[in-house]
């Protein structure tokens, strides 16, 4: 009896101090920010963005703006540079393709909403950077860094919450209280209250070292030239003299220089047993190379790895199944994005940049067979990318459309490419400048010597009597797969134009809707853009 | 000689372990109006004493004073008392009880006989058990609870029913019932072997599960395992043989259909699913030995299943023992119980992927590469071939042949329960229990394996994966009851403490780039080629913190004139899962019950009683952590992400259920009414949440509140009550509607399709003040312009507005195109005797439901692109279709009605056999015949859905399972099976 009693006690006894302890001790979390206090140097792909405290905002870039279902897919699909046809059973994905590409876009689009929510994550990790011990420099490459993000949103969205602090709500913005938030910020970092041809940096927090990883002066320059290349969209009011004056200064006083003859690189995609791959990528095709870390044209990228970056996905987003065994890569492609064919032609043939940026014709093998697509119905067993595609939808081709090829495949490739993607770079600078002096007084014969110095490298001669046509598509040649073609098409009045399967012309398209889950989830402090 | 020995074995061990008693041997022999009983029990009363009697109703009791009384007893009997008076040989006739209204039910932390219960309970005993073969505990009460829904959907042997209780009873962690096995809280189902279980008790609303807190939202499934009897030494055998074979799958081309239908032929002809299948067996060995003497029974059991699916290379071997041992001392005051029970099964999971891959891989490819009709690198691919080139397809063969993917887990659980009496009518119970449980996957593709293996790449082929995870569970429970009578009322009250803590921990590693095919998945971790090159080795370990539940509870019972029964309990319970000022909360219950026929004494009626309960039960939230921001060190240290936005005003969910029944009986007639409805309130769901404010944009938040109402019948009637022949059927019929009465935005889009083009395409809806589980979509108008469906201009506007974006636009063209819930179900039990034959027809339906059938949604098309797929080829294809979207052609009515089980039994007669009391063969034949529209594998309801994520070859995550979006057949579901068996019990 007693003894049971003893038990009994002995049992209870042991609980008694955690008698009614509910305090959860998470052993298998972090529940705070984590310094890097011992980072790693050996990255597979080089493309090492540094390992200070800021990498975890910089990181950020990463998200959605090389892959496909958000910023960067959204930018370009819904301008005149590709598109991502129904092959049938393949791609239809309830439509959000075919309404990017033909504008009939709406607040329930899958992507829209994936962009604005990936930026806001990226600015949150900026706010929380922001409110921890940095120098000076440190704060301003961040709020530079952050005021990149919401001239993205400025961009696509145009009246978006200024949120500055973690956790704070902010009301809706117009889009002129954006565009001076980014401004200012922009400028505040430069240390000068405008932009001018003699302006004086040195009071600038930030540096003029050279790291593609970081945000510079140049850096910020170039940020702050597209965005006053676009002010007249975005305000009403044009500042062109301003964007021709930030990034002149940059082509003048910087040491980045266009990579041209002799600027080169081993080329990554290089199959032994096939003699017509060059054993180097030179000139502008080096610039988005999968080794072009280095590369002197670019100014501030985004750090893509295939292990420890990952996110550029433009092998598996473009390429047929089957072109897995041109560059055996891990896994199989997908089959989706390709190059509208009216895009593809507006190259001339001699053009450098058409083979870096397409992918045409019969496929071969790593050992240089002919790939067969043994799904084709058409009797074309041989796999042929061919620039002209049937339809967009329903049964469009597997085979049709020229590839997006510029930011090239190594072989052996991963899921995630290596190549860095250039958020600035000196040839963009150029165009920007030319376009800037030429807006600024309305004479475009002011934007040849830039424009030519862009075709000479590219192996063209002069464009005779340049106009505002010709410019933008020299700029669309150039900036191919570069985030800019929604812009250039709206800068020049051209994105209610019909193109391929596109007829609608809602001048209101210019600016993606609020995604309606943010409208639901923000308890009315979010309105809807007009015309959606 | 082996059976004798193992008897003598068996006595000579009892013996030992109990010693001798001196008294005198009573036997004699059990009868009612009808014939003889076995299975009575025969006691001496006052003791533990006892024993049952055999197939015959003969038994025989040793240690019996010469003026002790036996009471002989049986369930649904009136129980009857003799004193022996130097009788050694003691008939008795036992007469029916047609009320049966003092058998006593397990309730929570106590029993009570049955008419004094005031919530929904329904008891199955193990002769109410679904026959044949059930290797998972559930099954045994398929369609045998109003209103508890058990669905397996296919045949997979290695995986678990799914169990919703009246249907969504939480969008919380524990959808599934609170599982109380000898009354340890949160057991197992998985340690208990289906043979060893006496008896299960379903506590069906609030009222009754109110007592188990946050843990009873769900329903709360009592099972009582067999216990060893006092009196001699029984050993019972059981054991069956079954095979089973496919019943059904989707219909697809021949190899033949398929070339002339314009697919690419290439030049063989197969029958993948043939291929990759088999006629399953399933061997099932039991024995038990029970008894016991004076104050002490036992009971040993020893359970080997072997288990094999129809996919080839998938079942699984199990061992299970259980232990059980129960004493009185101390003058019969503490009485010790303790439970032990082992469980070790080894799966082998093979690849529910090869089913999908054998109905749509291309019927005229060749299984190896040296038939292929062009150059074909067979070597790189094991000997076997594969249509490169094309996204989702792999050799099915190939897939099950090269690769194993196997589980080994152990679970293992002690307990030992001490009830005091600390005066006739006090008593004090304190429970002590532990489970552990190890699990191992191992899953190993070969460097030559297409499917997952990596064999086209040149530098890093196989994949090698590890899973462990380790399980602990602790539990301590104290509480006391106390009974007193004043008056005419009985009072007795409970109170108690209950603490429980869940610790988990596992790891995970994958490796790939093995030296070559041959080596064995257990050096392959160690010889992968990925440690020189770090970063493609994915590892990962987790560990649980200490997941607490602290409770605190109280009940009273009050009985008036014995026909007004009155029930209130209170639960204060705690969780380390929520925030500082939300982890408590109260969960009230309380019921009343009337035996009408008590005062109006109505002309044949045994019983008339009405009950109403209320209860509050509550719901946690799956993960642990909610309350605060976690952050994870990403992209090779190059950064850290906030990983969750943290959520400190997380709080239950709670659930509040009124319940009203009616019970009825007179003479061959039964009945039990319930009606109920309920409000699961601030239920628990992550969701999208402000991204300007929470950096994630998404967060685990109380999002709404859901209100289910719905009614269940049971009528048990006995049509034949001959000497020769009885018959009796019962029928049960359960209805429940689910709607969403509150949430966060007025409507949403969930479920989408999947790969391949079907992305981006959500297929239910979910709206506040709607039915939960509303397929939505465009509609077929029946006409087809160039390979493409035309749709509906539903509202008439003139524009046709379907894709995706539009779906919840006021001008888009989409309608509710079914309901993934059943509108009702049905059970229709059928037990006949003859003699020493007994036959039993279990029939079960669901109805009103419909399915997305994902199958023919992506492989019906005739997609010219695909030819190299085989199409699927229902009633409904259309060859014009040449391109897949999602729309009403592919929503399906399933309503169904199934002979779910048929058995058939045979007692025999063995007279005074010396060794054997007992011998009985059953065949039974499960799934045998299904009656629906439905062109799918299986026309169950999909009562929740995984998402469409493992659909491609992909790994399936361990996200979980969404209630809220019922309704989609995904692509991967085990084929449904049929199984016939042969069974036999005899008893020593």
């Amino acid at each position: 009896m007693k003894n049971i009693y003893r038990i009994l006690f002995f049992c209870s006894g042991l609980l008694l101090g955690s008698c009614t302890d509910l305090e959860e001790n998470l052993i298998g979390e972090i529940d705070r920010p984590v310094s890097i206090d011992e980072p790693s140097t050996d990255f597979d792909g080089g493309g090492n963005g540094g390992n200070d405290a800021l990498s975890v905002a910089y990181s950020k870039l990463r998200d959605g703006s090389a892959g496909s279902d958000n910023y960067w897919a959204i930018q370009s699909v819904s301008s005149d540079e590709m598109a991502v046809t129904q092959k049938g059973g393949d791609w239809y994905d309830g439509g959000i393709w075919i309404d990017m590409h033909r504008h009939t876009f709406g607040p329930s689009n899958g992507p829209i909403n994936n962009t604005w929510t990936t930026q806001y994550g990226s600015i949150a990790a900026c706010n929380d950077l922001l409110q921890t011990n940095l120098d000076a420099n440190q704060t301003a490459q961040i709020k530079v860094l952050r005021a990149f993000f919401y001239y993205r949103l400025l961009d696509l969205y145009g009246r978006v919450k200024i949120v500055t602090a973690p956790g704070q709500d902010a009301p809706q913005s117009t889009r002129a209280q954006v565009f001076a938030f980014v401004e200012n910020e922009l400028l505040t970092a430069l240390g000068v209250p405008s932009v001018s041809a003699s302006m004086d940096l040195t009071n600038s927090p930030l540096t003029t070292e050279v790291n593609p990883y970081r945000v510079n002066q140049y850096a910020a320059l170039g940020i702050l030239a597209k965005l006053y290349l676009n002010a007249e969209v975005y305000t009403g009011t044009p500042r062109y003299t301003e964007a021709a004056d930030a990034a002149s200064y940059v082509i003048d006083n910087s040491g980045y220089i266009l990579c041209g003859v002799g600027c080169s690189v081993p080329n990554p995609g290089k199959r032994p047993a096939v003699d017509s791959d060059p054993d180097n990528l030179e000139g502008y095709a080096a610039v988005f190379a999968p080794n072009n870390q280095n590369n002197p044209e670019i100014i501030w990228s985004i750090a893509y790895d295939g292990v420890t970056g990952g996110g550029m996905n433009f092998a598996h987003m473009t390429l047929h199944y089957s072109s897995q065994f041109t560059w055996n890569l891990v896994s199989q492609p997908w089959n989706g994005y390709s190059a509208l064919e009216d895009f593809y032609n507006s190259y001339d043939d001699s053009d450098a940049r058409k083979k870096a940026n397409f992918i045409v014709g019969p496929q071969f093998d790593y050992n240089g067979s002919a790939i067969l697509d043994y799904a084709a119905t058409d009797g074309q067993l041989e796999l042929n990318y061919t620039p002209e595609i049937n339809e967009l939808e329903p049964n469009a081709s597997r085979k049709g459309g020229a590839r997006l090829g510029k930011f090239s495949f190594r072989l052996f490739g991963r899921d995630n490419q290596d190549n860095d993607m250039p958020i600035v770079r000196l040839g963009e600078l150029y165009l920007i400048r030319a376009e800037g002096r030429a807006r600024a007084v309305n004479n475009w014969s002011l934007a040849e010597a830039d424009v030519n110095t862009i075709r000479t490298r590219a192996g063209l001669g002069p464009i005779p009597g340049l106009n505002a046509d010709s410019f933008l598509a020299e700029r669309g040649r150039e900036m191919f797969m570069e985030v800019t073609r929604r812009q250039d098409l709206i800068r020049f009045g051209k994105f209610d134009d019909a193109w391929w399967e596109k007829t609608n012309s809602d001048a209101h398209k210019a600016l993606f809707p609020i995604p309606q889950p943010q409208i639901d989830a923000s308890n009315g402090t979010l309105t809807q853009n007009p015309g959606y | 000689m082996k059976i004798m020995r193992l008897k003598g074995f068996v006595l000579a061990m009892a013996l030992l372990c109990l010693g001798f008693a001196e008294a005198q041997e009573v036997t004699g022999k059990v009868t009612d109006d009808q014939g003889p009983l076995p299975g009575a029990s025969v006691i001496v009363k006052g003791t533990t004493n006892g024993t049952q009697t055999d197939f015959d109703g003969n038994y025989t009791l040793d240690n019996v004073g010469s003026d002790a009384i036996l009471v002989i007893s049986y369930i649904g009997y009136l129980t009857v008392e003799v004193t022996v008076s130097g009788q050694s040989t003691i008939d008795v006739v036992l007469s029916e009880d047609a009320q049966a209204l003092d058998e006593v039910v397990v309730t929570g932390y106590g029993s009570q006989t049955r008419k004094e219960i005031t919530s929904a309970v329904t008891v199955v005993d193990n002769e109410d058990f679904n026959q044949g073969t059930v290797n998972d505990a559930a099954q045994l009460l398929q369609g045998k609870v109003a209103g508890l829904s058990i669905y397996n959907k296919g045949g997979n042997p290695n995986e678990d029913a799914v169990i919703r209780l009246r249907g969504i009873s939480s969008v919380g962690a524990n959808s599934s019932p609170l599982i109380v096995i000898d009354g340890v809280v949160g057991a197992s189902l998985n340690n208990v072997d289906p043979n060893d279980i006496e008896s299960i008790n379903v506590l069906k609303d609030g009222s009754a599960a109110a007592i188990y807190g946050t843990r009873g939202s769900s329903g709360v499934i009592l099972v009582t395992t067999k216990k060893g009897t006092p009196g001699g030494v029984s050993v019972d055998y059981n054991g069956s043989l079954a095979v089973s074979s496919i019943a059904n799958h989707v219909d697809v081309m021949s190899a033949d259909e398929f070339a002339t239908a314009g697919g690419v032929d290439l030049g063989s002809r197969n029958d993948w699913l043939d291929l990759v299948t088999i006629n399953g067996t399933t061997k099932v060995n039991n024995v038990s030995i029970s008894g016991g003497d004076g104050n002490t029974s036992y009971r040993f059991s020893g359970n080997f299943r072997d288990s094999q699916g129809i996919l080839r290379e998938s079942g699984f071997k199990q061992f299970n023992t259980r232990a059980s041992a129960s004493t009185r001392t101390f003058n019969d005051k503490l009485k010790i119980d303790f439970n032990i029970s082992f469980t070790n099964r080894k799966s082998e999971f093979s690849y529910e992927e090869a089913l999908r891959y054998a109905l749509l891989y291309n019927p005229t490819a060749p299984v190896y590469g040296e038939d292929s009709p062009f150059q074909f690198d067979s070597a790189t691919f094991g000997g076997y071939f594969e249509t490169l080139g094309l996204f989702d397809s792999y050799n099915p063969l190939s897939i099950v042949n090269q690769n194993t993917n196997t589980g080994d887990r152990n679970e293992f659980t002690y307990s030992a329960n001490f009830n005091y009496s600390i005066l006739d009518n006090w008593e004090l119970n304190a429970l002590v229990s532990q489970q552990t449980n190890k699990l191992t996957n191992q899953d190993y593709y070969r460097t030559t394996s297409h499917f997952r293996g990596n064999a086209t790449s040149p530098n890093r082929k196989g994949r090698a994966r590890l899973y462990t995870e380790n399980g602990d569970f602790k539990l301590f429970e104290l509480y006391s009851t106390y009974k007193q009578t004043i008056g005419r009322i009985d009072f007795s009250v409970t109170g108690g403490y209950s603490w429980q803590q869940q610790n988990q921990y596992n790891y995970f590693l994958e490796m790939g780039d093995f030296p070559n095919n041959d080596i064995e998945y257990i050096n392959a971790l160690e010889w992968s080629q990925d440690l020189a090159n770090a970063g493609f080795i994915s590892a990962n370990s987790n560990a649980s913190p200490d997941d607490r539940i602290i409770a605190f509870f109280g009940r009273v019972s009050a009985t008036f004139d014995n026909a007004i029964f009155f029930n209130a309990s209170l639960r204060r319970e705690g969780s380390t899962k929520f925030g500082e000022n939300n982890r408590w909360a109260n969960f009230p219950s309380v019921g009343l019950g009337a035996d009408l026929n008590h005062y109006l004494e109505l002309d044949n009626v045994d019983l008339l009683k009405v009950r109403v309960g209320y209860g509050v039960t509550g719901a946690l939230p799956s993960a642990n952590g909610l309350s605060r921001a976690l952050y994870e060190p990403a992209g090779g240290n190059l950064s850290s992400n906030q990983r969750t936005d943290a959520n400190p005003d997380l709080k239950w969910e709670e659930k509040a259920e009124t319940n009203f029944g009616l019970e009825f009986k007179m003479d061959r007639l039964s009945t039990t009414l319930d009606i109920y409805s309920r409000d699961v309130s601030d239920f628990i769901l992550e969701r999208e949440v402000d991204v300007t404010i929470y950096p994630t944009g998404r967060r685990v938040e109380n999002s709404g509140k859901l209100r289910s109402s719905g009614f269940e019948i049971a009528v048990n009637y006995d049509i034949l009550r001959n000497e020769a022949l009885r018959y009796n059927t019962g029928i049960i019929i359960s209805r429940n509607k689910t709607v969403l009465k509150e949430y966060l935005t007025p409507q949403e889009m969930r479920g989408s399709l999947g790969a391949p083009g079907q992305n981006d395409t959500d297929m239910i809806r979910i709206k506040e003040g709607e039915e939960i589980g509303q397929i939505w979509g465009p509609v077929f108008s029946g006409e087809v312009v160039d390979g493409s469906q035309q749709f509906v201009d539903i509202n008439g506007d003139g524009q046709l507005l379907t894709n995706q974006n539009n779906a919840l636009d006021p001008e888009g063209d989409f309608k509710v195109l079914g309901k993934g819930t059943p509108d009702f179900e049905l059970g229709w039990t059928n037990q006949l005797k003859y003699g020493n034959w007994d036959l039993n027809a279990f029939f079960r339906g669901a109805f009103g439901h419909s399915l997305i059938n994902t199958y023919r949604a992506f492989y019906e098309p005739r997609v010219g692109s695909q030819g190299s797929y085989n199409f699927v080829n229902t009633k409904y294809a259309d060859p014009s279709i040449t391109n897949a979207k999602f729309s009403s052609l592919y929503v399906e009515k399933a309503d169904f009605f199934k002979l779910d089980n048929l058995s058939l039994g045979y007692t025999f007669n063995l007279g005074e056999n010396k060794y054997i009391k007992g011998i009985r063969v059953t065949a039974s034949g499960q799934n045998l015949f299904t009656i629906t529209d439905y062109t799918g594998s299986d026309p169950e309801p999909a009562l929740q859905d995984r998402g469409s994520e493992p659909d491609n070859g992909g790994f399936t995550t361990t996200a979980a399972n969404d209630p809220l979006i019922p309704g989609i057949d995904r692509r991967n579901n085990y084929f449904s099976a049929r199984t016939y068996t042969l069974g036999l019990n005899i008893n020593f």
